[in-house]
């Protein structure tokens, strides 16, 4: 438990630090939901939560311009949705078990760019859905080399095995 | 007794997820809160410490391409001072002449941006300064080519800028030459939008935009962008004007903050 804090504080520190260097058209990765996604995988979803939420309200704290508590939200709700696959990767079709936590994920992008973008959303539908899929692909992007190193499937069995 | 406790640790997943979405919907709805200022502040200062050295080899990495700019900036500017320094001399025998006041100077103070939050969307900036400096809440900052924001949470040593790409961002602007105000907010990457126009205002792509004065945050006539388009729908009662904004926001490395009291300048 200490080894995954310690890794949640590296995360934090890598996404509040170089996130500047990563920023593209000012969509910049979310380093803090896959590691969230991974811990709520791998433990308890109780856990998950309560990290989510602290974690999210640090991100706030290094600077949000409104909705000071949004990343906690979804952070907190990511958490929570991917407790339910937590050891269900047997017991699901894999192709279901990887909509599913695709889902979870575009899930956590769709409220934040809904709530940040909510004029768009109301005046060009199409913008803000490439808005969404920039926003959520750039993300995916990175989720998928650390799914290359570090499988879901195996993530989700850690507490089984 | 026992059995409240068995059922609250059998769900506690479901309890713990419910208190932590009331927490955070709480903070959120609580987002104007004097304390959660006061937090904010607080941590932005912390944080400012940590994201210095980044900041500063940000700036390091430009420098040098900015001291060549500067130099052949330099050059052209020597030339161009004194045909100015006439240009001056005959705008203050003029003005003595019409008896007119001349306009008050805004009092800014330079910053430099230390880190833009950890949001997957920019929507604030951190500045290295902060109430010692004489700055705060609700201030206007700007950069050369205009205004990018204004100061939502001010710290010791830093403070926390809501930029022009935030949601809940609004801007009192008049367009230029026709004089017709209006209301700016954010749309995409550099392009925002004025809604509240009166239907018979004459409006041209390629006009300026600046702010109108009508704020107790942001003086008149500071420049914000060019109209690049004009929607007039027939059902409307208002036309909306589309902008776009000359700062580059997702680059920035220095800005700067009008500390000037609104009511005393002309």
């Amino acid at each position: 438990m200490i080894k995954q804090i310690y890794l949640g504080l590296g995360v934090f520190a890598l996404q509040f630090m170089l996130i500047d260097f990563l920023s593209i058209n000012m969509i910049r990765p979310d380093f803090l939901v896959i590691y969230i996604f991974y811990f709520s995988l791998s433990n308890s979803r109780y856990k998950g939560i309560i990290l989510g939420f602290i974690i999210g309200l640090l991100s706030d704290l290094t600077g949000v311009g409104s909705y000071f508590g949004l990343t906690s939200l979804t952070l907190s709700i990511t958490a929570y949705l991917t407790g339910f696959l937590n050891g269900k990767y047997e017991r699901l079709l894999p192709y279901f078990f990887h909509s599913i936590w695709i889902s979870i994920l575009a899930l956590h992008f769709l409220i934040i760019t809904y709530v940040k973008f909510q004029i768009l959303y109301e005046t060009n539908f199409f913008d803000f859905l490439l808005k969404f899929i920039f926003t959520f692909g750039y993300t995916m992007m990175f989720f998928f080399v650390v799914q290359f190193f570090f499988p879901v499937k195996d993530a989700t069995r850690a507490e089984i095995s | 007794m026992r059995n409240l406790y068995l059922f609250f640790l059998k769900y506690k997943d479901h309890f713990i997820f419910l208190f932590f979405v009331f927490c955070s919907i709480t903070i959120l709805l609580k987002n104007d809160n004097p304390n959660t200022h006061l937090i904010r502040g607080k941590f932005s200062d912390k944080f400012s410490i940590i994201s210095s050295p980044f900041a500063w080899m940000r700036s390091m990495r430009q420098l040098e391409e900015e001291t060549l700019l500067l130099r052949e900036k330099n050059i052209q500017l020597t030339l161009k001072m004194k045909s100015m320094l006439r240009a001056n001399e005959e705008y203050d025998s003029l003005l003595t002449l019409l008896e007119l006041k001349e306009d008050s100077d805004l009092e800014l103070i330079a910053a430099n941006v230390i880190n833009s939050g950890s949001s997957s969307n920019l929507s604030s900036i951190t500045l290295d300064i902060g109430r010692n400096h004489g700055i705060k809440v609700s201030q206007a900052v700007l950069v050369p080519e205009g205004i990018i924001g204004k100061t939502v949470v001010v710290g010791n040593t830093s403070s926390i800028v809501q930029v022009l790409n935030d949601v809940n961002f609004r801007l009192s602007v008049r367009i230029l030459p026709s004089g017709n105000t209006g209301i700016l907010r954010y749309l995409k990457d550099d392009i925002c939008e004025i809604r509240e126009l009166q239907k018979n205002a004459q409006i041209s792509i390629g006009d300026n935009v600046v702010t109108s004065g009508y704020s107790q945050i942001y003086p008149k006539s500071l420049p914000v962008g060019e109209v690049i388009e004009v929607l007039d729908e027939r059902g409307s009662f208002q036309k909306v004007a589309k902008v776009r904004i000359r700062s580059n926001l997702g680059s920035l490395l220095h800005a700067f903050i009008i500390v000037s009291d609104l009511d005393k300048i002309d």
